[in-house]
């Protein structure tokens, strides 16, 4: 005992452990039972079989096996659902979080390394997680001469506009956060934004690298965005919509990059460009201005930048398979799933076995059709993002001025030529919105 | 080998020593049964006999060895025969140079190492060229009688390491557009750390 | 005022179109030395060195010890390279000594020498890499020095500072199958740096930073007194190794890299086309070395020169020509010691190439003049 904890008082133990179990019940009751229910006066209860559904209710029924699948679909109908878990917020961390490890895996084994290892059972999986729980304990250190609401806020906006432009990619048919009609339009107005975001950052920070940082990055995300937007351009000629649900739906034969190579390429080399990644880690240049404009940022608000840069990843990613690869589209190589035997139940003598509520579930809401769209979608973009890794273990940096000639010069003129030839493919009456003619 | 070399000279008019041949100077110390005369380097001597030629007695040939050839100079003709250096021999660089603290002599030697890229012939050569400054007791770095002639306008290449002996022997090179610290820090008070009354602590 | 108070600070008047920048000791583009740059815009309008961050004042603690230990006093300027570092002193000493060093020992020596050149040109490019962005050009050679750092191990006992070089020979004779393992190694090493044509020098994001960055010309690297890899890069052909060749070297067949073009990507390439000369001559030499025999001479406690000399000795080492010049009056120990650095020579002309280039070129040109701050500062 002495060893471990040489001041150890059984009296004082019981007393913290009291003390602890007081203020949980306090706070439990005097804060959380009225904050749930002002939620539940907010929210929508949903109605299923006729009965409005009300926490007593659904306690019951949950207890109840043939109700339990019923009360999930209705409760994946809703939009806090999809804004939060399936094609939005949960989905895009999930992937992110891959994207961290397969990033740092792959970067070791291209330079001849093993990367996380010990972390986790199975060859450092848990490694993010540890990361994670490292970046909240720190303590985040604010500069004495820094702006303090923006600097606090910068990286709260970033990982909101980052999340803004995960709501705008459609996953499956049906299956997206915000279905906009002139979605592109809207993808254009979020990607504008953040170099808005990373200059406010830099210059709240009120430090010469951050000042020099935040301009470079400025330099890079402007000069890029109007490539990036023309190279856009010709798929929305092609399909006629801005719509990227549409966009999508209109690729089921053929994905557009077989017509428009071109654009696809200064798209990518755009999208390295706006993400910051290698050969474009200008405005993180780190042997020759520390850390660029994420100098200052420490513990948790580093880590929330590095949250938004991972779903602005996956924004892009996912943005670049909608727009030229296809979408969801691709052949069925999931099996049908057994609708009849289910409905109907496997009998075997007298004794039939059925999981209530799972044929609605199956029929309606996770169809055939979503599951083989969802799974041709995180292919495709699992397969862009390791294209978008690579370069990070093969090219130096690039130079300002270097960057700043492709831009303004070589990109946008590619890019034009990929207008021209969409325009030539529409008027030559070889294709046109909805398909091949 | 044996290698003969005079110390170097006390004072820099050499008259009392035989005029350099191929006769090695007797050792003042050494008592030698005989003297084996040892033959001098062609091409090394070659060299020597040159500046010997131009100068006549303001410079003295403290030894001719393989590849090295010594010249002592004062410090009033060591501009003039620099340049006769690079332009009339070949020379194009210097390696390096050294201060050398010699309190028993009240001198500051300093040693220039030359040496020669663009000539093929002259690709192993080196001539040492050496100089002494006055020294005093209680040095004022910049401002006492601690004084060269810079060569910088002659071998561009030897202005840091001037400014080297500049902040570590004290000597102050006239001419030298930037005698300034180099390698010290910029509040070092004390006595410039090369000379011999600066003792290391501990010792 | 602020010069009564502190001697050798000034006060100097800000432009207020030039900026100062700092780029300093604590720095991860800077190595231990500070560059005060004054920027207009991008362009670098001057630039000032200040070395002298990790100067130790070997040279004046080299004059309290005695010949045998001031060998790992030495040592210590360029860690990696440690043997090159002494090999001009210890040449110098045994000149003083009157020694002659038998025949295997000078094979031991030349070999060490030639591997502790690759290891130290394998970290100056992995530190380049790192200059430019590129992660991958780090740890790959950072990872194949350990090869050799192997073998510098089974050599001498110690991966870094090996204290292997003795005036009289070499302290220890090698261990019995060094001679096989030796070549594996090497020629796997040779495989493995033909490989980095493919990541770092046919990348075109390199060749375009690079290119035509930092332009020394043949006149200008003669005239700065510039040595090793930077001089052969712009066009003279200058190798001590063949010049003036000391111990084994007269024996073995050197061919010596010479590019024309004198900018950064030329600088950063000769010293890899030497890696590859250096396996040749380490192969040549395991095979001419004669198979037995004493690899030290003897020497009495407190050897001691007779009467007052002054030697200047010179060894290419994997920066340039480093010289040491040694004044000994009779004592045991040297009256004076100075180590001629190449790393100090080259430094002069840092602020002359720097001098209307780009700030974003300014990490390529200062690594690839060869610079390394600790010998510099000695």
């Amino acid at each position: 005992m002495s060893v471990i904890a040489p001041k150890f008082k059984l009296s004082e133990f019981i007393k913290s452990l009291l003390d602890n179990i007081f203020w949980i019940i306090l706070i439990l009751n005097l804060i959380g039972l009225p904050l749930v229910f002002m939620i539940l006066f907010a929210i929508e209860m949903p109605v299923i079989h006729g009965e409005l559904l009300t926490p007593f209710l659904a306690l019951s029924w949950i207890a109840d096996p043939s109700r339990t699948l019923p009360i999930i679909q209705s409760f994946m109908e809703t939009d806090m659902f999809k804004v939060m878990a399936f094609p939005g917020f949960g989905f895009a961390a999930l992937l992110a979080a891959g994207t961290i490890f397969v990033e740092r895996k792959m970067m070791a084994k291209i330079q001849l390394r093993v990367g996380p290892f010990y972390c986790g059972k199975f060859e450092g999986i848990l490694q993010l997680m540890g990361d994670g729980l490292k970046l909240i304990s720190k303590e985040i250190i604010i500069p004495a001469k820094a702006d303090k609401p923006i600097f606090w806020a910068a990286p709260v906006i970033f990982v909101a506009t980052a999340a803004a432009f995960v709501a705008l990619i459609p996953v499956a048919p049906g299956w997206v956060v915000a279905d906009v009609d002139l979605g592109l339009l809207g993808v254009f107005a979020v990607i504008g934004f953040f170099p808005i975001i990373t200059i406010l950052s830099a210059w709240s920070a009120n430090s010469k690298y951050p000042f020099i940082g935040g301009i470079r990055a400025l330099f890079q995300m402007v000069s890029f965005e109007i490539p990036l937007i023309l190279s856009l351009l010709g798929v929305v000629i092609l399909t006629g919509s801005l719509n990227l649900s549409e966009i999508a739906a209109s690729q089921s034969n053929f994905p557009w990059i077989i017509f428009l190579p071109v654009g696809a390429i200064v798209f990518f080399i755009t999208m390295l460009a706006e993400l910051e990644r290698i050969p474009f880690d200008l405005p993180e240049a780190e042997s020759e201005i520390v850390a660029g404009w994420l100098t200052e940022l420490s513990g948790m608000m580093y880590g929330l930048v590095q949250l938004g840069t991972y779903l602005k990843l996956y924004a892009f990613a996912g943005l670049f398979v909608v727009l030229f690869l296809g979408g969801w589209n691709g052949p069925t190589i999931v099996p049908p799933l057994p609708i009849e035997l289910i409905e109907h139940g496997i009998e075997m003598g007298p004794i039939t076995l059925k999981i209530a509520g799972l044929a609605p579930l199956l029929t309606e809401l996770i169809t055939h059709e979503m599951i083989n769209g969802t799974l041709w979608f995180v292919l495709k973009t699992v397969g862009v993002i390791f294209f978008i890794i690579l370069p990070r273990g093969v090219f130096p940096r690039i130079r300002v001025d270097m960057l700043l000639n492709l831009g303004w010069g070589k990109l946008i003129g590619l890019a034009f030529v990929n207008i021209f030839i969409a325009l030539g493919l529409l008027y030559a009456g070889v294709l046109g919105p909805g398909g091949l003619q | 080998m044996s290698t003969d070399s005079d110390k170097p000279a006390t004072d820099v008019k050499s008259e009392e020593k035989p005029a350099p041949a191929a006769k090695p100077a007797p050792k003042p110390v050494a008592k030698k049964p005989e003297e084996i005369p040892v033959e001098l380097p062609a091409f090394e001597k070659g060299i020597s006999d040159k500046i010997v030629e131009k100068f006549g007695d303001k410079v003295e040939v403290a030894f001719v060895k393989e590849d090295r050839v010594r010249i002592n100079v004062s410090r009033e003709n060591v501009l003039d025969v620099a340049e006769f250096i690079r332009d009339g021999l070949n020379f194009d660089h210097v390696e390096s140079v050294t201060g050398v603290d010699f309190p028993q002599d009240k001198e500051i030697e300093v040693v220039y190492h030359i040496g020669s890229y663009s000539d093929s012939t002259l690709a192993r050569q080196i001539i040492v060229l050496a100089t002494r400054a006055q020294r005093e007791e209680n040095p004022i770095p910049g401002n006492d009688s601690t004084k060269l002639p810079t060569l910088r306008n002659i071998f561009y290449s030897v202005e840091f390491h001037e400014r080297e002996i500049f902040e570590m022997l004290g000597v102050y090179f006239d001419g030298h557009p930037d005698n300034r610290r180099l390698l010290l820090p910029e509040d070092w008070a004390d006595l410039p750390p090369l000379r011999k009354d600066f003792v290391l602590k501990g010792r | 005022m602020m010069n009564e108070i502190m001697p050798g600070l000034a006060l100097q008047k800000v432009d207020e179109r030039i900026m100062t920048l700092n780029v300093g000791p604590q720095h991860p583009g800077s190595g231990h030395m500070r560059l005060v740059v004054q920027i207009d815009g991008d362009y670098i309008v001057a630039c000032d060195p200040d070395p002298g961050y990790v100067h130790r004042g070997e040279e004046k603690m080299a004059e309290y010890r005695n010949y045998i230990l001031n060998i790992p006093h030495l040592e210590r300027p360029v860690i990696h390279d440690s043997c090159n570092v002494l090999y001009p002193y210890v040449l110098g000493v045994e000149e003083i000594l009157g020694i002659e060093v038998p025949e295997r020992a000078k094979y031991v020596r030349v070999i060490a020498s030639e591997l502790n050149r690759c290891i130290y040109i394998m970290y100056w490019l992995a530190i380049y890499g790192i200059f430019l962005g590129h992660s991958t050009m780090f740890m790959w050679p950072a990872g194949d020095r350990e090869l050799l750092i192997d073998l510098m191990e089974k050599m001498t006992g110690a991966r870094v500072t090996h204290a292997h070089f003795v005036p009289g020979g070499v302290r220890n004779d090698l261990p019995p199958n060094f001679e096989d393992v030796c070549l594996r190694h090497v020629n796997y090493f040779e495989k493995r740096i033909k490989e980095y044509s493919a990541v770092f020098y046919d990348n075109p994001i390199l060749i375009a930073r690079t290119r035509d960055t930092g332009v020394l010309s043949r006149q200008d690297a003669i005239r700065l007194g510039t040595t090793g890899s930077v001089l052969r890069a712009s066009g003279v052909d200058y190798d001590l190794r063949k010049k003036e060749p000391y111990d084994a070297y007269d024996e073995l067949d050197i061919h010596t890299n010479v590019m024309k073009e004198g900018d950064s990507y030329a600088r950063s390439r000769i010293p890899w086309l030497d890696m590859m000369e250096s396996c040749n001559i380490i192969r040549q030499a395991l095979q001419k070395m004669p198979k037995s025999g004493s690899v030290r001479v003897k020497l009495k406690p407190n050897p001691k020169g007779k009467g007052d000399q002054t030697v200047y000795k010179r060894v290419e080492s994997g920066r340039g020509s480093l010289g040491c010049y040694v004044v000994s009056n009779g004592k045991p120990e040297p009256y004076r010691l100075k180590l001629s650095v190449p790393s100090f020579r080259n430094l002069i002309a840092l602020p002359y190439l720097l001098k209307g280039e780009k700030l974003g070129n300014m990490p390529s040109v200062y690594w690839s003049l060869n610079y390394w701050p600790v010998e510099a500062d000695r």
